[in-house]
Parts: structure tokens; sequence; C-alpha cells
């Protein structure tokens, strides 16, 4: 009986992957007591991410049904990551209590659980609206994550705002871009890209790009990237999820691509929106990076060059680009992790606060050096790992512009992420250390613990690199 | 037939225009208010648009829905901001928040 309920529930994970988080987030927010809703919220993230890590498997190593279109691999490669990072910021928020109010908490937990949900949702969907729904439903709940702890530092809401605005204007772009696709192809189907033959590709086309470009928008790629800076900067320590939301963005550019690659009309121009908008990621969110005073904002910018990487890996419409996309894509959710959690579990977001700070707060300086290490795409990290395949796949079709665009990024990471290690190590105390939470602060160790550990996945990165050139072959059509 | 075309042409040229001059007036204008209005126009542009190129009406409701979504956030931020900071101008909200933290220099 049991063994029957739990083959019935990876029957139907996708599904589920959208509904246990929502459930979980109802249960949450009608709790009125703050422990015993993150309790409920930590359980249903943790559930989530069983079920999502059990799909990826079944989809990517084994041949076994998963419920999920066989050109999926974005999706398969990608709700694994999403569903263990949004854990692992779940378990970590049992530790912000302080950050929001009693009567607040447990609407934050809820918003969490809805952000997991929805960009799930929207990796797995297979249609465009469904997709569209999906992504603004974890929009907006990413904006009232935004403001949730706007009682403690009032700029929360400026952020916030900034967050919807923006995040609005995408969303407008989205549903043009929908509705040129839906004309142009005649269903909204993801897979009628590669199975129908498109009455009008020029419409069509447009359409792709509106959507490229909202959801382009939403993940801050430049110079769309307006909004990052406040809305991360300013916001409490519950917006590591922030990084989340940003990896579910370019997953779906990227899936989406994915998908538009398998029809020759589209590939081109398809090609051209990921390459001008990577381009300017790569130089734009490096030069952010490089004038950054707050390890939150850094983090940000350093996480807007990173989506350069990923779009101009993805723009090769390769087999080896896409699996460089998504190798960088954990890369990315790594060092996010390591970097957020880190800031967060010290307290302090001022550069200077990190000053002295690797002996009296080894883990977490251990986790922001080693994410430091990553961004700079330094030897044996899993940074290192993603940019040198994007070089080699670059390299493969012609593309040393882009392989240079790469290694400029890593040059301007040892600067700026060199800025971190050279605090956290090299200088004395300039200010009072400020972490605090008790006990409950420990519920930070898992997120750094599991973020070190993936940085340092460089060392042994073959599991890794099957799963990525497994999800890139579905993605192209090529998978058995 | 003809009538139809230019009638489909001009309602997809209003919608855009809608949608362009929205999404200009949430990125540019210091109003809040102002901002959200302007996004409530971009959404209703999009909505516009899909209605003119023949989506079936659940995807209008549901496009629709989303607006309104946007705009009881945007409404409930606004009710926020001018509780935190005594006014709806971005001016003042940039400028307040310049005293906590100095930004960044611009490239």
């Amino acid at each position: 009986m049991i063994a029957e309920g739990l083959e019935l529930a990876r029957i139907n994970s996708p599904l589920l992957l959208v509904t246990g988080p929502l459930v979980g987030a109802a249960l949450a927010a009608a709790i009125p007591n703050a422990r015993a809703s993150w309790a409920i919220a930590a359980i249903a993230a943790i559930l989530a991410a069983v079920l999502a890590f059990d799909l990826g498997w079944r989809g990517l190593f084994t041949a076994g049904s998963t419920g999920v279109s066989r050109h999926d691999g974005a999706g398969l490669f990608v709700v694994p990551l999403l569903a263990g990072g949004g854990a692992l910021v779940t378990l970590a928020l049992g530790a912000l209590s302080k950050d929001v109010s009693e009567r607040a908490a447990p609407f934050a937990h809820a918003l969490v659980l809805v952000v997991i949900a929805g960009w799930c949702g929207a990796l797995l969907a297979r249609d465009l609206f469904s997709m569209f729904l999906a992504v603004e439903t974890a929009w907006l709940a990413g904006v009232g994550l935004a403001a949730v702890n706007a009682e403690r530092d009032r700029a929360a809401l400026s952020g916030a705002l900034r967050m919807l605005i923006a995040g609005g204007v995408g969303a407008a772009l989205l549903l043009l871009g929908v509705g040129f696709v839906a004309n142009g192809v005649g269903e909204v189907r993801l897979l009628a890209f590669a199975e129908t033959r498109i009455a009008a590709p020029e419409l069509t086309s447009i359409g792709v790009g509106l959507i490229l470009l909202g959801l382009a928008i939403k993940a801050g790629a430049a110079p769309f990237h307006f909004w990052v800076g406040s809305a991360f900067g300013r916001t409490g320590a519950a917006l590591v999820l922030g990084a989340l939301a940003a990896l579910g963005a370019v997953a779906v550019m990227v899936r989406v691509a994915g998908f538009a690659f398998a029809a020759p009309d589209l590939g081109a121009g398809v090609a051209a929106v990921l390459t001008v908008v990577g381009a300017a990621s790569v130089v734009i969110g490096s030069l952010h990076a490089s004038g950054a005073r707050n390890l939150k904002r850094l983090a940000a910018y350093a996480g807007v060059a990173q989506i350069g990487c990923i779009l101009l890996s993805a723009a090769l419409g390769s087999p080896a680009g896409l699996a460089a996309a998504l190798v960088q894509m954990f890369a990315m959710l790594a060092a996010a992790l390591a970097l957020f959690g880190g800031g967060a579990a010290i307290g302090g977001v001022a550069l200077p606060s990190l000053d002295g700070l690797g002996r009296r707060a080894p883990l977490a300086s251990v986790a922001i050096s080693v994410a430091a290490l990553s961004l700079m795409g330094a030897p044996l990290t899993v940074g290192f790992l993603g940019r040198w395949r994007m070089i080699e796949a670059g390299v493969g079709v012609g593309w040393w512009w882009a392989a240079c665009a790469v290694v400029a990024a890593s040059l301007a990471g040892v600067f700026y992420a060199g800025r971190l290690i050279d605090r956290l190590y090299f200088r004395k105390s300039s200010a009072p250390y400020v972490g605090e939470g008790g006990g409950w602060r420990w519920l930070f160790a898992p997120m750094l613990v599991v973020a070190i550990l993936a940085i340092l996945l460089g060392l042994e990165p073959a599991w890794l690199l099957t799963a990525a050139d497994a999800a890139a072959a579905r993605m192209m059509g090529l998978a058995p | 037939m003809a009538l139809d075309v230019l009638i489909f042409r001009a309602e997809i040229a209003v919608a855009l225009v809608m949608l362009l001059s929205g999404a200009v007036a949430a990125w540019a204008s210091a109003n809040v208010a102002k901002r959200i209005v302007g996004l409530l126009i971009a959404h209703l542009g999009a909505v516009l648009a899909l209605a003119a190129l023949g989506l079936p009406d659940a995807v209008l409701i549901a496009g629709t829905g989303v607006a309104l979504a946007h705009l009881i956030i945007g409404a409930a931020l606004l009710v926020r901001l001018q509780e935190a900071y005594g006014g709806v101008e971005a001016r003042e909200f940039d400028a307040a928040d310049e005293q906590t933290e100095p930004t960044e220099p611009t490239p």
C-alpha cells in the first residue's frame, strides 16, 4: 500500500512539485505561531526537494518515465537545484526570525514556498501560457518577500517597488510574446516549436524574442538590471531566495531557447537575443560588482555577470553550449547560496563589516571565500568548470570573442571577489561582530556546508558533467 | 475584408502604443502612483493585443487577473511607502535611502 502510494507520487511528481509547496504555503500562512509555521514550511520544502531530486535522477540517469516531455532537459536539471536550494533556504529562515515580526513571519514562510512552487511550475509547464502564470505567481510572491522586513528597514519597500515595476513590464512583454507565438504557431505547447510547421515565422520570432526579453528583465540581466541592487541590496536576509528567483528566470529563458532552437526559423533570432543580453550582462555586471560596497549588492551584480555567461553559453545553441549553461547555473546557485547565506549568518552586509571575520565566524567566512573563488573561476571550483566548458564550446564553433568575454568576466571576478577574501583573512576588524540568533543560527549550517561542497564539486565533477550532458542532449532531442 | 485588416492593424497598433507608453511611464515616472498606473496601462495593452490576435477568453481573463494582481500589490506598496517615507516620489525614497547607505559609483 505504501509502495503503491510512493509510486503514484513519483508518477505525478511534476504536479506534486507545484501543488505540494502551495498546500504547505496555505498551512504555513494559516498558523499564527512563527516557529510552527516555519516547521510546516521546512517540511513542505524538504518533501518538494526529495521529489525533485527523484524526478531529476529518473529523467537524466535512468530510462524510466517521468511524466516530463522528452525535450525537457533544462527542467529536469534545474528543478532539483531550485527545490533543493529552496529547502536549504527555508531551513535557514528559522534563524532569521529576528528579521521579521511574529505577525509577518508565517506569510514570509508561505511566500517562500509559493516562490519555489512557481519556479518549479514554470520549468515543468508544457505550454507557454501555464509557464507565464507560474512565472508571475513566483514573481509576485518574490515581491512580497522583498518587502517583508520593511518594519526593520523601510528601504525594503523601495526595492520591492522597483522589483514590481520591472517585473510588471517584463510580464506585459511576456504576455504579448505568448500571444504572438500562439498566433504564429497556432498553439502554445512548447513542443509545437519542434513538431509543428510554423505558419508565421516572423511573428513567432518576435514573440519568442519578447518572451526572452520579459524573462531577461525578471532575471536581472543587463541592461534591465536597474532593480537588482535595490531589491537585493536593502531587503532582508530572507531574500537569499532572490538567488533562486534569478536562477529560475534564467533557467526558463534557457528552456524556452532550447525548445526554440528545434525550429530552424527561430534559432538565429533566439541566438541573437541571448548573445546581446549575455554580452551586456557580462560587462555591466562585472563593472557594477567591482564598484559595490555591500556584500549583497556585490553578490547580486556578480550574479548578473554569471547570468551573462549562462546566456552566452546557451546562445551557442549546441549540446556543448547548453551543457555549459547548465553547469554554470549550478555554479551560480552554489555561489549565491554561499554568499547570501554567509552574509546573512554574519549579520553585516557592508564590506568593512567583513574585516577580520575569518577567525570569529569560520564557517560563514569559508563559505564566502569559496564562493569568491568560484566567482573568479579559480581552478578546482565548479565556477572554473562552467567557464572552461563554455570556452571549449565557444572555441569549438569559432566564437573566440565569447570565450574572451568569459575570461574577462573571470579577471573582473579576481578583482571584486578577491576583495572579500582580503577583508575576511588579511585585515583587522574595524566593526563589532553583529552575528546573533543563538542556537538557531546553526540552521544556516546546512546551506553553507552544501554550498561549499557544491562549489568543491569541481574536484570530482563527473556526476555533474554527466547530468548536464544528459540534460543538454534531451534539450536538443538527441536523448533516446 | 480590407476593413477587417485595417481594424486588426489599428487594434494591434493601439495595443502596442498602450504597452510601450505604459512601460515608459512605469519605468521613468518619479511618482509611484503614476508608475503603477503606467504598469496597468502596459498590461491592458498586452491583453488588448491578445484579444486582437483572437486568443481564447480564458487567456484574456487570466492576463487581466495578472494585471489586477500587480495593481493590488502596487497599491499596497504605495500605501506602505507613503506611511514609511511621508511621500510618493521615488526621488524622496532614493535620497532617504542614500543617507543610510551610499550608492556605488556608476561605471
